[in-house]
């Protein structure tokens, strides 16, 4: 029963690149940001925009392609997408600076406006974009068990955890609190000042309740050993997929022909 | 009572250590609820405000930093802004430590100190990394002013300003009702916890 019970608890991941053993995939992540940083540095045409973070942007649905994930992904990537948007369009139309290079009424676009639209919507959509893929591809327990086992102090590894397990707990509390205040008809709708109101039932319950259980988890964690200082067993075992070399090797490999690139560029320019 | 010793190793005790992810939970959840109430205010460093009153700035500001560092990872514009939220754990922490929240009108004090800190903090990085707009819902609105032709500073302090001290009044707001409600056998435990026991009357 005892066997049954920690197969139960691991994550073997069919597919290989999604499986990546978790520093692979956080070198793969590194590389990527560098990567964007490099491309961001090449000013192209006259007007000196950064071109190439576009095409650079989709590298990453051909990643969740590959790592089986695409779907999860582009929900996550919707949110990312709609900041960056946002973004693009009041860069665009707000920074002045430069040639007017469309106007329309009082709407006009200048080249610092449409640099810097590109170059900060993109850098956003890019590194945000390599982030979803990680955490699509990789559980919480898979993150923390990586942390810990690359030397990370183990409470600070516990706390990183905690946080993020805390933000959906407390995310759907606050959902249920809220709709418990709604009954007890607190207003929700309205002008500004009713609805700064309503900010205060929803949310000092919340935190009092999460304190209150603070207490006892302390008792829980420290019934399990958790400040003793001595070697610790996992009962989370990770899996190495086998692509790890070759992944981390093709990371360096692009970024540094990309960096090689750039310096060759600036050479002949 | 007498002048208690501080130092980094007391203030992350157990419980300091589970209040940070609550903190960063809080901070992140009160985001939300602000853009779900469509209330023109970031609200998000509630967490950070409590854990730093209740555990001393070195606590308040890891709060600060984890809690950007993760909204960051969905949204990397806040990576920016770890700085502003660390003077903000930071600062408001040292406050606690000295006492300035005992009475109600150090309560207004220390939040005006607290908010002219997070306008300060955060402006070099708005006006110079953004350009004056990141984004955000606020953000528009510095965007309009600059529009409408006022510079850049002006456009930031006037509407994020204001803003910000809303925003930092109501956090304060939302975290004197909980200490309020907190019991104080549990208050008693945190690093600084005392400071906010109700003084009941002696009675000889």
């Amino acid at each position: 029963m005892e066997n049954n019970y920690i197969e139960k608890i691991q994550i073997h991941r069919k597919n290989r690149i999604a499986g990546l053993y978790p520093s692979a995939k956080g070198f793969i992540v590194l590389a990527y940001s560098i990567s964007t940083f490099i491309l961001g540095t090449f000013h192209l045409t006259d007007m000196r925009l950064d071109l190439l973070l576009i095409p650079w942007f989709f590298v990453i649905p051909v990643l969740c392609i590959i790592s089986g994930v695409l779907a999860k992904s582009m929900k996550a990537m919707k949110a990312v997408a709609t900041v960056s948007a946002i973004i693009f369009a009041a860069q665009l139309f707000l920074i002045p600076g430069g040639k007017v290079l469309w106007s329309f009424g009082f709407l006009k676009i200048y080249v610092y406006g449409l640099r810097s639209a590109i170059r900060l919507s993109f850098l956003v959509l890019d590194v945000a974009g390599i982030f979803v893929w990680l955490f699509q591809t990789t559980s919480n327990k898979e993150l923390s068990r990586a942390m810990e086992d690359s030397g990370m102090n183990y409470k600070a590894a516990y706390v990183f955890m905690s946080s993020l397990q805390m933000i959906d707990i407390l995310g759907k509390n606050s959902k249920s609190i809220m709709n418990a205040q709604r009954a007890r008809g607190v207003e929700t709708e309205g002008n500004l000042i009713i609805r700064a109101k309503a900010f205060f039932p929803s949310l000092v319950p919340l935190i009092l309740g999460a304190i209150i259980g603070s207490e006892e988890r302390v008792l829980t964690l420290e019934a399990r050993g958790f400040s003793m200082q001595c070697q610790k067993t996992h009962l989370f075992k990770l899996d190495h997929s086998g692509l790890e070399k070759p992944a981390v090797i093709l990371s360096t490999l692009i970024t540094s022909a990309l960096l090689a690139g750039r310096v060759i560029w600036g050479i002949m320019r | 009572m007498e002048k208690k010793k501080y130092s980094i190793k007391t203030d992350f005790t157990m419980l300091a250590i589970l209040l940070i992810p609550i903190g960063v939970a809080v901070n992140f959840v009160g985001g939300q609820l602000a853009s779900i109430l469509k209330l023109p205010m970031y609200l998000d460093t509630i967490g950070t405000i409590f854990a730093a009153l209740l555990c001393g700035p070195w606590v308040g500001a890891v709060t600060g930093a984890l809690t950007n560092v993760l909204t960051g990872i969905a949204n990397p514009v806040n990576f920016a802004f770890i700085p502003v939220n660390i003077i903000a754990g930071l600062v408001t922490g040292f406050l606690a430590r000295k006492g300035m929240f005992s009475i109600w009108w150090k309560w207004i004090l220390s939040m005006l100190i607290m908010a002219a800190v997070s306008i300060i903090s955060s402006a070099p990085i708005v006006v110079l990394v953004f350009g004056g707009v990141t984004g955000s819902g606020t953000s528009l609105i510095t965007a309009a002013a600059m529009a409408a032709g006022a510079n850049i500073w002006a456009a930031f302090f006037g509407t994020e300003g204001i803003f910000t001290v809303l925003d930092r009044v109501i956090s304060f707001v939302i975290c004197w009702m909980v200490m309020k409600v907190i019991p104080a056998r549990t208050l008693v435990k945190f690093p600084i916890g005392s400071n906010y026991l109700h003084k009941k009357s002696q009675t000889k």
